[in-house]
């Protein structure tokens, strides 16, 4: 892997901010890809050589680490990242597609009031409660079918085919094929499940 | 003669072989930004439909489809390579996906060489149809927000597909379907149609 070279463009949204690391072919378009990208880490975003992200939002922590392999391909998905979401070589992830490795706001009742008030303009200044984090990976060979969901603390085995739709809330075995709310195996045909 | 649309917030054009019927209306040519279809009637959208802004016709070169009179295309993003119809007075939500292939293979190395060939040449038709199989919507559907059509799917007159649901095979006629999987909820009773 190396930083890009200057004379390509690799993100038609301006210049890669610090703490992005791609690898030689990758294409990074919509300007609203890395608007919301404020990890601190030097290796807060790696993409690996010939991936294409289209459309792609990438919400980061300033503690979070996304890092993305090769000839992997997303359309319009969505990633937010507290912690760490690790997507291995050749993955196809579909239009509107959320992954997530955190729950964003606390469970216990007080706590989300809490949380509510430092999230408000109003509650500027207080700090908000801690909220639990569980990173995301997934394998290589992996197909994510549009407007699925996945959870924190996922992990999804090599080669395994998410159908549209799925809500991932438990780690997927290599080569299973799952779909539904919640996620479960399916038949290994296309489902006539209805 | 191009086709551009006034106040249009992307600089694009309606392609030459979408059919648009009077009083049909179509809110941005960026929903045509990934169209390839060279159908001679790529798209036809009926007399009074309409195709706002959350709408995408992501289609491959031998993609047709069609919506009928009246039918309201909210956010309907549209991956079709085959035939995918919808009839008149249909109601589709925000974020439905309507897909008649998945775009990829279920063997995951032939995944890893369409990916392959698509990083070499960046040219969309790599990533090849795979089984279409047409989808059909008859006249007065409802599909609610985020759901999936997957392909194949048939869904006939009157039937109602709740929000978020995921469907795949035969939808029967005034049937209510929801979940994920979709499943049969009850029967609307079919009264006179209102259209006029």
């Amino acid at each position: 892997m190396s930083e890009s070279a200057a004379n390509q463009p690799v993100w038609d949204g301006g210049s890669l901010p610090a703490g992005v690391v791609v690898g030689r072919g990758v294409v990074i378009r919509g300007t609203a890809a890395l608007r919301r990208f404020r990890s601190q880490h030097a290796d807060g975003l790696t993409v690996g050589e010939s991936s294409t992200l289209d459309g792609v939002q990438l919400s980061v922590g300033p503690q979070g680490r996304i890092s993305i392999g090769r000839f992997c391909c997303l359309t319009n998905a969505i990633l937010m990242c507290d912690e760490q979401i690790k997507i291995g070589d050749y993955v196809l992830i579909g239009w509107n597609v959320v992954i997530a490795d955190t729950d964003f706001h606390p469970l216990a009742p007080a706590q989300r009031v809490a949380d509510a008030l430092a999230c408000s303009p109003i509650g500027k200044d207080r700090p908000r409660p801690s909220v639990e984090c569980r990173p995301v990976h997934i394998g290589s060979n992996v197909y994510i079918g549009p407007n699925a969901t996945i959870l924190k603390g996922v992990r999804i085995g090599d080669g395994a085919w998410i159908e549209p739709g799925s809500v991932v809330t438990r780690d997927v075995a290599a080569g299973a094929h799952v779909g539904g709310n919640p996620a479960k195996p399916v038949a290994p045909q296309d489902g006539e499940t209805v | 003669m191009s086709r551009t649309i006034s106040g249009d917030w992307h600089n694009g054009v309606i392609p030459d072989n979408v059919v648009m019927q009077p009083g049909c209306y179509v809110e941005t040519s960026y929903s045509f930004h990934l169209y390839r279809s060279r159908r001679p009637r790529g798209v036809v959208l009926g007399e009074g439909c309409s195709a706002y802004i959350g709408c995408m016709f992501d289609m491959g070169e031998q993609g047709a489809f069609s919506a009928g009179r009246c039918t309201l295309l909210n956010g309907l993003w549209l991956i079709c390579d085959s035939n995918v119809s919808i009839g008149d007075y249909g109601l589709i939500s925000w974020n439905v996906v309507i897909m008649d292939n998945y775009r990829a293979s279920r063997d995951a190395a032939a995944r890893r060489a369409m990916l392959q060939r698509f990083a070499a040449s960046r040219d969309p038709a790599a990533l090849a149809p795979v089984d279409a199989r047409p989808v059909s919507i008859g006249n007065n559907v409802w599909i609610g927000f985020d759901c999936c059509i997957l392909p194949g799917t048939v869904i006939e007159d009157g039937a109602v597909i709740g929000a978020r649901s995921v469907v795949s095979g035969h939808v029967p006629a005034y049937a209510v379907y929801a979940g994920n999987p979709a499943r049969f909820v009850r029967c609307l009773v079919k009264e006179e149609s209102r259209a006029d």
